[in-house]
């Protein structure tokens, strides 16, 4: 793993901590060590992401990663994956949902506003570690551009 | 003023007597008048005929003094040619006369005079020629010398004369009252004709008012029709909105109690993992420790570890598991019902055989068979619902069937009231009890015998999909004898989904 994909945040949006824990574990079971930043509601990952402005000024020269949830207490992932998108500090940033929906409309709409990969969460839990740790291997081979 | 239905008739049986009135007049005296006239016309041909005779009568006698005279003169039998011919015939033309009088009473006592006249003249005819054929010329010409036989003469033609001036004035009569009774006739015809074209005026504007009294009737009829109309798209929108909504909250519901599930199954599966470490862990531990004496508290740990945590382990899995079903049961509905449907034209008969062919093959491994009485042409449905609707209730058909007996199928289509069609299933499976004829249209609720496969879903998803499609269905079954589903659909399901958003 190059210095540059380790220098790689996380950032893990997802209201259900079970479910964040979970994903942690099969991330960390693909082997990948990168920091992972958990928030559990759409405004405090918001304000990581853009700044107290919500200029997305802050987000210069990170390297993100954004694992996101679309069903969160405050707004629904999709407004999240908007604004990312729609940053030009932020639209190059990868953006991976991850959700319980599996309609259809929802997935298409997810890639129409530039989301990289959707994967719906299998309930049956060999397949939902499977997913994520293929997930990990991913982001073992993703170059993640910095954000500027 | 509205007319009512009853006084309508009335009023139109009231002209049609009148008008029936005006015609039998005209005919009755048409009648009459007919008569009349054949009447007058006997009288007319009686007194031509009077007159005819006289005019003959006198032509005769004439004829016969010509003859008389003649002989006379010359002594010539020839001369009395004439005289012969018209002796036959004077007692016959006398005698039509006679007979032609009789209808004029007032000519009697001319008749009496006539008859007496002629007769005299006939005599002294007869008696001068008897004379000078015995050989008395002279008194013969003596006789003729008194001129008797010429004031006869002049007696008779008198006398005729006032029977031809008597027939002459009855013709003219007679002509008079056939010109009158020709005029009556007119007259009563015109007053006929003016009283039936009344009489049809009145009747064609009795109707044409009743028709449009009728038209308003109709055009009222339509407006409540349309209001009723309105109310009825308004009732299925709503109906719709809520299924929507429930539909949709089904939807929320399942993804909702997914999260959760995910959970537990994860954090099962990560107990089960961690419960591996420890069982490996305990087993080098004590396995180790084997020849010592084993204390209460670590049997107990044992058991634990080996028994009792996987034993808990195992239901929260199947339980999830099946939780996991239910909900994917739920989801799979609640997808369906949110699938745009697609209204294409499609034919019933087509749509059925490819269900029953996808059945085919357990038919025949139960020596089953499907009779098919479509009487339904092309309708406009959504193609994927209908072969889901079919597919479920042969589905059901073949797995409860009645192991006993060889299975019969029959799948049978009409047109029903209400621009709707029924599709009918019926089988000689195991029926289904009464008190579960309702019970099985509900989601997770199954009938009879628990021997087959399945989670009770079927049903409520036909119905689900049936409802979408704007029909219903229900069944008929007797336990035991077999079940018929009686299905109810919409014959052109763009047509109801365009007006029931509308």
């Amino acid at each position: 793993m190059s210095s540059e994909a380790r220098a790689v945040t996380i950032v893990m949006i997802e209201d259900d901590e079970g479910h964040a824990r979970l994903i942690e574990k099969n991330i960390r079971r693909a082997g990948v060590n990168n920091a992972i930043l958990p928030f559990t509601n759409g405004t405090d990952a918001l304000t990581y992401l853009f700044g107290a402005d919500g200029s997305g000024e802050v987000s210069r020269a990170r390297h993100l990663l954004v694992l996101l949830d679309l069903n969160l207490p405050d707004m629904t992932g999709v407004d999240i994956l908007e604004k990312v998108k729609g940053n030009r500090h932020t639209k190059l940033t990868p953006v991976v949902v991850l959700t319980t929906t599996d309609d259809e409309r929802e997935i298409q709409r997810c890639y129409d506003l530039g989301a990289n990969v959707y994967i719906t969460k299998p309930v049956d839990y060999e397949s939902f570690a499977n997913a994520i740790r293929q997930l990990g291997l991913f982001f073992s081979v993703m170059q993640v551009p910095e954000t500027n | 003023m509205p007319i009512s239905k009853s006084t309508y008739i009335g009023a139109a049986a009231l002209l049609l007597l009148l008008g029936l009135a005006a015609l039998l007049a005209i005919v009755a005296t048409s009648l009459v008048l007919v008569a009349r006239s054949q009447q007058q016309f006997a009288g007319v041909v009686t007194a031509r005929e009077v007159r005819s005779a006289a005019a003959d009568l006198l032509a005769l006698v004439q004829d016969m003094e010509t003859g008389q005279r003649g002989y006379l003169l010359t002594g010539d039998e020839s001369y009395l040619a004439p005289y012969r011919q018209a002796v036959g015939q004077v007692a016959r033309k006398a005698e039509a006369l006679r007979r032609a009088l009789r209808d004029f009473p007032d000519l009697e006592p001319v008749l009496g005079r006539l008859s007496s006249t002629l007769d005299a003249k006939l005599a002294e005819l007869a008696d001068t020629l008897q004379l000078y054929r015995s050989g008395a010329r002279e008194q013969a010409l003596a006789m003729v010398d008194t001129d008797r036989g010429n004031k006869l003469m002049e007696q008779l033609r008198g006398e005729l004369q006032r029977v031809r001036e008597s027939a002459e004035v009855r013709l003219d009569l007679a002509v008079d009252r056939q010109r009158a009774s020709a005029d009556l006739l007119r007259w009563v015809s015109i007053l006929g004709a003016v009283a039936v074209i009344l009489v049809v005026a009145g009747a064609v504007w009795l109707v044409l008012r009743y028709t449009r009294v009728l038209g308003r009737a109709r055009q009222d009829v339509e407006r409540l029709n349309a209001e009723l109309e309105e109310r009825v798209r308004d009732r299925t929108a709503e109906l719709g909105r809520a299924n929507e909504e429930i539909q949709r909250f089904a939807y929320i519901v399942t993804h909702d109690l997914r999260a959760p599930l995910v959970n537990i199954m994860g954090f099962t599966s990560e107990l089960e993992t961690s419960l591996a470490t420890l069982q490996s862990y305990v087993a080098r531990v004590v396995d180790a420790d084997q020849c010592e004496e084993e204390d209460p508290a670590t049997v107990e740990a044992r058991i634990a570890i080996e028994e009792d945590l996987p034993e808990s382990i195992g239901f929260i899995r199947s339980s999830t598991r099946k939780m996991d079903g239910l909900i994917n049961a739920i989801l799979k509905i609640s997808r369906d019902g949110r699938r745009p449907l697609k209204p294409v034209r499609l034919d019933l008969r087509s749509v059925i055989e490819t269900s029953v062919e996808a059945i085919q093959h357990q038919l025949k491994e139960h020596d089953g068979a499907v009779e098919l009485d479509i009487r339904t042409g092309p309708i406009v449905s959504d193609r994927l619902s209908l072969e889901q609707i079919f597919g479920n209730l042969l589905d059901n058909a073949v797995k409860y069937r009645q192991p006993d007996r060889p299975l019969r199928l029959a799948v049978s289509s009409h047109e029903a009231p209400g621009r709707q069609i029924v599709v009918e299933i019926r089988d000689n499976g195991r029926g289904i009890s009464p008190q579960d004829h309702e019970r099985v249209f509900e989601l997770f609720r199954r009938s009879g015998s628990q021997d087959q496969p399945g989670e009770g879903i079927g049903l409520a998803h036909v119905r689900a999909l049936v409802r979408s499609l704007g029909g219903d269905i229900t069944l008929a079954s007797e336990f035991g004898a077999g079940t018929t589903f009686r299905i109810r659909l919409q014959r052109d399901l763009g047509q109801f989904l365009g007006s029931s958003r509308a």
